[in-house]
């Protein structure tokens, strides 16, 4: 469904000077900053999978996802989307895939969500019969009812997510690009967006691309992660694979009688009874725990060791 | 064809949808249209006062002059008129609103003109009109034609010149400071006959920036002052004509400025 090859993605900018006349040297210079936002990624995502597109701030995400959307013209290497090329044929490519951008609403901010919703429909040529159909759908599985009357910039950020989830699904694209969807959501919002993106993937075979810096969103949603920095990939597969490849050992964290925590690492082949057995005879415990390595530790720790 | 009448009706909607947008900002609406008028009035008012003083300008009547002055104001408010929203271009760019253009499946110019409709710019078009019509000489129905022709192509001059500058904010060069300065040239000297600067200037406007093409050369032929022009009368006929070419042109540049175009960051 998304092929990715070698894609490379440079910024040229020319020299920002500072002093007198900074800004007339800007514009008649010759020199170029350049910056590497995307450096050779390559993967490959199938028809109807939920991949992670995870790496920390300016890892590249966002540039990634402007270039698979067609936004973006890449400097060199390749990228299929659905059999398209998608900055050459940006308007077909348009066609075959939703986008929600979580720090930007697509929607039409002075008018009700129910005239954004028509909008989009118009835009995207969806017949009337099959439009309704859809906003059924959309209103049924998003609860869009309560709030379609109302303006945007009147909703909450959750309901405005919601819109903007109908607004990328209204005519059923078969893929569908996340940039981070939760962030800033509570608990509840969270949960009706996740349900969302599973029943749309699960009815539809929708392919899903999901940025996000939630990793519980990664863990609710996909078997497979894909984790960028500096513009590279430093892992792609699967996040079961990933913890036992990566996990930081186990750890035991103990309290002391005297108030004071210790933790002692479980290195590979410790037995934990004779571990907390000689911890106990040294000290007085008042309570223990067993820390299990997590996805974010996993994460953190690939960063960490990127940066050497 | 299709695909033009898809383009027209989206247009139309995306419009429609910015005007109702709009609606709820109604005073500004109210104030901008007054505005205009006022403005260009004064505008006039300062030539009729020079007119008064001196009967003639450069072998131009008053009323010749406001036929002239009209259809400057006419053809910069249909350009004005569709095409206000390029100004806020630059902001489009650094909100990363342009982003979301480029995710629909519509022209991506389209779509940016037709976030607004130059409402305030009604006043212009309305004292352009009043004067049009007020001073204009008995015309055949030919040469109301060629009149029509005139304000278009004389639009399509001005916008060529603000779709080139705007296209510069693609890729995060500011040409706004030069486009207020060419708007400038069009108005200052668009409304006079030309002959009244010296050649060396009116060269300029005429062949550098086609300043003369959008109201003196059309209003020479419809003035039947064809004579006195520094181009053939042909190429005075054929006016209207470079505004549709210069378009055509400024549109190329347009999509290859789009084409490098580097989005904001998050």
């Amino acid at each position: 469904m998304i092929r990715v090859e070698s894609l490379t993605k440079v910024f040229r900018r020319p020299h920002a000077f500072s002093g007198p006349f900074g800004a007339l040297r800007t514009l008649v210079t010759r020199r170029y900053d350049e910056r590497v936002a995307v450096d050779g990624v390559s993967f490959e995502i199938p028809e109807g999978e939920i991949v992670g597109y995870l790496g920390p701030n300016g890892a590249g995400k966002s540039t990634t996802v402007k270039m698979l959307t067609g936004i973006l013209t890449p400097t060199s290497g390749r990228i299929e989307v659905d059999g398209r090329v998608p900055w050459r044929d940006r308007e077909a490519n348009a066609r075959a895939v939703g986008v929600v951008f979580g720090q930007r609403s697509q929607l039409w901010w002075d008018l009700p969500l129910i005239d954004s919703l028509r909008l989009v429909g118009d835009l995207y040529d969806v017949p009337a019969a099959r439009f309704t159909g859809s906003l059924r759908r959309m209103c049924d599985l998003l609860g869009l009812d309560d709030f379609l009357d109302t303006p945007v910039r009147q909703l909450s950020l959750g309901q405005r997510m919601r819109g903007d989830l109908a607004a990328a699904m209204l005519y059923d694209p078969p893929i569908l690009y996340l940039d981070e969807p939760t962030v800033g959501l509570d608990v509840l919002a969270k949960q009706a967006v996740r349900e969302f993106i599973v029943d749309t993937n699960r009815a539809g075979r929708t392919t899903v691309v999901l940025t996000t810096h939630d990793l519980a969103d990664v863990e609710a949603l996909c078997r497979r992660i894909i984790l960028i920095d500096k513009g590279r990939v430093l892992y792609d597969g699967g996040i079961d694979d990933l913890v036992t490849a990566y996990a930081p050992p186990r750890r035991l964290v103990v309290e002391l009688a005297d108030g004071e925590t210790r933790t002692f690492e479980i290195a590979g082949g410790t037995s934990v009874p004779e571990l907390i057995a000689q911890v106990a005879a040294e000290h007085a415990i008042r309570d223990l725990s067993i820390e299990e390595p997590d996805l974010e530790s996993v994460i953190k720790q690939i960063y960490a060791e990127s940066m050497r | 064809m299709a695909e033009i009448a898809r383009t027209l009706r989206l247009y139309w909607r995306l419009q429609r949808a910015s005007m109702r947008g709009a609606l709820q900002y109604r005073l500004n609406t109210v104030i901008g249209i007054a505005t205009g008028v006022a403005y260009q009035g004064s505008g006039f008012a300062f030539v009729w006062v020079v007119m008064h003083t001196f009967p003639s300008l450069a072998g131009w009547s008053l009323k010749e002059v406001a036929f002239l002055y009209g259809l400057r104001l006419t053809a910069h408010a249909f350009y004005v008129l569709p095409f206000s929203s390029l100004f806020g271009l630059e902001f489009l760019v650094r909100e990363g609103e342009l982003d979301r253009v480029l995710l629909r499946p519509l022209n991506p110019l389209v779509q940016i003109i037709a976030r607004r409709l130059g409402v305030g710019q009604l006043g212009d078009l309305l004292a352009g009109l009043v004067l049009l019509v007020i001073a204009a000489p008995p015309l055949s129905p030919a040469m109301i034609a060629f009149c029509l022709a005139a304000v278009v192509g004389g639009a399509l001059v001005e916008a060529s010149f603000a779709l080139v500058l705007a296209s510069m904010s693609l890729r995060t060069l500011n040409g706004f400071a030069l486009w207020t300065f060419v708007d400038d040239l069009f108005s200052r000297f668009g409304s006079y006959p030309m002959s009244v600067f010296g050649g060396a200037t009116q060269w300029v406007l005429t062949f550098v920036l086609p300043v003369a093409f959008v109201a003196y050369v059309p209003a020479s032929v419809l003035l039947d002052k064809t004579g006195a022009l520094n181009v053939p009368a042909l190429v005075a006929y054929g006016s209207p004509l470079l505004g549709v070419a210069l378009f055509a042109l400024a549109y190329q540049v347009w999509r290859h400025q789009l084409r490098h175009y580097q989005s904001a960051g998050n």
